[in-house]
């Protein structure tokens, strides 16, 4: 594993088994930790096998973070667009927590009835036509044409909430009404648009996908709810880089929580965004290693292969970026650290890969500082067994004594020798 | 404070067969996952002829990609590698109850802590566990992995037996005496526990663990010429061990049972071949209930270990202190996965009854077996490391830094053994 996971495995784990066994509806109360202070906690109770509280608590944010009602900037937002339907947030959160979420698994998509799945990449093709239209493959179900559209209708509001209104805008200008035959479906906005994509795009696969793939693809979505809402403001900032906007508060420091009290800066400019990690480390080994790491990081990046990585860039004291940010976010033992992230590193399908990565930089640093100490300490123990082998053999053989010229008396013997 | 006490420990029980591992405080552990590793032996074999030849080497292992070493897997995720490609090789870090390859070792732990439980090591306190049999020497490397490579804040090595009995605790009564039967996939062990204290000198271990069950089923099959791959027989032999195995209570009623009803006895197994994805069946029959029967009658099985399982639970009573024996004959607690087989637990207590009236004592013998049998050694480790008082009883990095690894040599438990 080199990179960290975007969804929560136990989590995961939790739904599939929970879908999977829900006529056995088993009482369920578990919580657990992340790194960097996430914590978790679901519940579930016989009554009602298809509802789980999910909560969730973020690290402790720093004076400087802005939270608003516990949460980052644009969250709630964020896991509406992302979840609608499946996912209620409930207001108050459990006490403890930043988040409690209602989970009804009925409404998760159904298993049955999905035959031919068209899966079309517009991502190139939208990218002008709808502002700030960014991920997702479109998924599209194409069953029998006429009976099944009613729930095509109903899984495309599924897989994209997020472009509902949009969609409907850019249908009214189709000429594609008349090519569909109105009496069909003439108040149907979504459908008609989806018609001319068909029809007009170059870049769709034919793939057959079966309900169950479109549902585990939902389900991994829900368990990734961390990258969704620790991820939100770094995803609305980035996403105006992408869309190439002049930003309003271009040039203005944005601090954003990552680790309990220790935040990341981002300064959005025109046409790119710089993001600024002060590293922190407890202990002193782990400093060491992650000031090289960071530095073999750093130079890493101009081989050949990674021309259109990120720039980055480390130094052991505060980058210009950061002279309008608060004393205490100055100190860093093992340096700071900044990308400057152009459109092109977050268009399409690479904004939700690029949120994750930046979001979890310093847990992936760790990840690897970890990683290189056990595997100093493999090589060490190997090099210990390697001398103790030069050592056995350096031994002299212990049947090489009775080979001798002489014996070395005992004082026994020697006493009945003389005595003799 | 320490921020990290106010988070729940990471309890970890690693078996020969499976590790279990979880957040104290939950009924269940997050994940029960084979305890395997799959290395790209291909990278492995690289530093050794590096540490001859020097840098001229160690910059054909930079190309060869930085990343090399991460390039390994665990648990299924292991299995199925190794069954689809030939670049990955299975490695057992845990041989018979005891670490046997420390460098898999680590790398297991690691991917628990980073890819399963995804928590940061310097965050929580660790409980691990260990056989009763564990020396001090392994218990110090243990301590050096977790301290050295995790910077644990703190690390508690328990004994298995008295988590199996800390399980108990909770669920019916507060009784920390009591006999542990504890049958693993590679060791089995009987260890007397008074007052929550090993009595170290009356543990009693057998050569017959869960694993000689799976292959002694592998064995029944090939004999019998049922059609399996053969490069798929122990998987399929563990498979049958898991779903279809249960105890008799007398062997030769059980084969007349067979024998007049084949069709409600005899199971189908259905696989696919690996290599030519051929689907294949073969039947199940004896194996069913003489698999978990070498515990009762290990001649059928082993020639040199002839001790049944209950004759050497009474010997280990026999052995404890006097005043004791009562206590553990009323306490005996199952722990493990090759405990689950269906009426064990009722075979063991007819069994042991038999054995310790024939000696016309009128003692009172009871055999427990609790739901969460399986992982009862990890639900007594989440019980123990959710008191306030675990964090206390822990080594702590502070310790670690100020001694060294000797501060694992002891164990608590096994008071005035060193």
């Amino acid at each position: 594993m080199i990179l960290l996971q975007s969804h929560s495995r136990y989590l995961l784990q939790i739904l599939t088994n929970r879908l999977q066994n829900i006529e056995k509806g088993v009482e369920l109360d578990c919580h657990w930790v992340e790194f960097d202070d996430v914590r978790y906690h679901i519940q579930a109770s016989i009554k009602s096998p298809n509802l789980l509280h999910l909560s969730v608590s973020l690290p402790t944010p720093p004076p400087e973070t802005d939270f608003s009602s516990g949460l980052p900037l644009g969250a709630i937002e964020a896991i509406k667009a992302a979840y609608a339907g499946v996912v209620h947030i409930l207001d108050p959160p459990r006490d403890g927590f930043n988040l409690t979420v209602k989970l009804n698994l009925a409404k998760l998509p159904p298993l049955e009835g999905l035959e031919l799945i068209l899966v079309v990449d517009l991502t190139v093709r939208i990218q002008y036509s709808i502002h700030g239209f960014t991920s997702f493959d479109f998924i599209l179900f194409w069953n029998h044409p006429i009976s099944a559209f009613a729930s095509m209708i109903f899984q495309l509001s599924w897989i994209i909430p997020e472009y509902r209104e949009s969609l409907a805008c850019l249908a009214e200008s189709t000429e594609l009404n008349k090519f569909l035959g109105s009496q069909l479906f003439p108040t149907h906005p979504n459908l008609t648009f989806f018609w001319k994509l068909l029809s007009s795009s170059d870049n769709m696969t034919l793939s057959l996908l079966d309900g169950a793939e479109i549902r585990h693809a939902l389900v991994v979505k829900i368990a990734s709810v961390r990258e969704v809402v620790m991820g939100a403001p770094l995803r609305v900032i980035l996403k105006r880089v992408a869309s190439r906007s002049v930003p309003s508060n271009a040039g203005v420091l944005v601090p954003l929580v990552h680790r309990p009290n220790e935040s990341f800066f981002l300064v959005p400019q025109v046409e790119k965004a710089t993001v600024v990690f002060p590293m922190r480390f407890n202990d002193s080994v782990d400093t060491v290693l992650a000031t090289s790491f960071l530095q073999e990081f750093v130079e890493a990046r101009r081989t050949a292969g990674l021309n259109n990585a990120p720039t980055c860039l480390w130094s052991a004291s505060p980058p210009d970026e950061l002279k309008d940010a608060p004393e205490q976010a100055l100190h860093a033992n093992a340096g700071f650290v900044s990308f400057v992230i152009y459109p092109r590193h977050v268009e399409g399908k690479k904004l939700d890969k690029t949120v994750w990565s930046l979001s979890t930089f310093h847990a992936y640093v760790n990840y690897h500082v970890k990683c290189s100490e056990g595997f100093m300490h493999t090589r060490m123990r190997r090099r210990v067994e390697s001398l103790i082998q030069a050592l056995d053999r350096a031994k002299p053989d212990e049947h090489a004594n009775i080979s001798k010229s002489y014996k070395r008396l005992s004082i026994e013997e020697s006493r009945g020798n003389s005595h003799s | 404070m320490d921020p990290s006490t106010s988070r729940p420990a990471v309890v970890i029980d690693n078996g020969t067969g499976y590790t279990k591992m979880g957040f104290a405080g939950n009924v269940e552990p997050c994940f029960i996952a084979p305890t395997v590793v799959a290395v790209n032996e291909s990278f492995i074999t690289q530093p050794n002829r590096s540490s001859n030849k020097g840098s001229s080497s160690w910059m054909a292992q930079h190309n060869a990609g930085v990343m090399a070493d991460l390039d390994f897997f665990i648990g299924e995720e292991a299995v199925s590698k190794s069954r689809t490609s030939s670049t990955y090789n299975l490695t057992y870090p845990i041989k018979h109850g005891q670490v046997d390859n420390w460098d898999a070792m680590e790398r297991f732990w690691q991917q628990c802590i980073f890819n399963y439980l995804r928590c940061d090591p310097e965050d929580h306190y660790f409980l691990l566990t260990e056989s009763p049999l564990t020396p001090p020497e392994s218990r110090e490397y243990t301590g050096e992995i977790m301290f050295e490579t995790f910077n644990v804040p703190g690390l508690y090595i328990a004994v298995q037996p008295v988590l199996a009995l800390a399980a108990g605790y909770t669920t019916s009564k507060c009784e920390m005496t009591g006999v542990v039967v504890d049958v693993g996939d590679g060791a089995t062990h009987v260890v007397p526990v008074a007052e929550g204290y090993v009595i170290g000198s009356s543990i009693k271990s057998i050569p017959i663990s869960g694993k000689d069950v799976t292959l002694f089923i592998q064995q029944l099959m090939r004999e019998r010429g049922e059609h399996v791959p053969p490069e798929d027989s122990f998987e399929v032999a563990r498979k049958v061990k898991e779903t279809y195995c249960y105890t008799c209570a007398d062997i030769v009623k059980e084969y007349n049972k067979h024998d007049k009803e084949p069709s409600k006895y005899i199971k189908q197994w259905r696989g696919i071949k690996p290599k030519t994805g051929a689907p294949y069946a073969c039947d199940v029959g004896y194996e069913r209930f003489l698999g978990p029967e070498i515990f009762f009658n290990p001649e059928i099985y082993n020639k040199e270990f002839t001790t049944p399982l209950p004759a050497v639970i009474d010997k280990c009573i026999q052995s404890a202190p006097i005043d004791t024996r009562r206590a553990l004959y009323k306490n005996i607690v199952l722990s493990g996965g090759s405990t689950m087989f269906k009426d064990f637990q009722r075979r063991l207590q007819r069994d042991t009854k038999k054995i310790v009236d024939a000696r016309s004592h009128p003692v009172e013998v009871n055999v427990v077996s609790h739901p969460i049998q399986r992982y009862a050694v990890w639900f007594g480790g989440s019980v123990l490391a959710s008191t306030p008082e675990f964090f206390t009883a822990c080594h702590t990095k502070a310790e670690y830094e100020e001694y060294g690894a000797s501060i694992c040599r002891t164990n608590p438990v096994f008071k005035g053994m060193y």
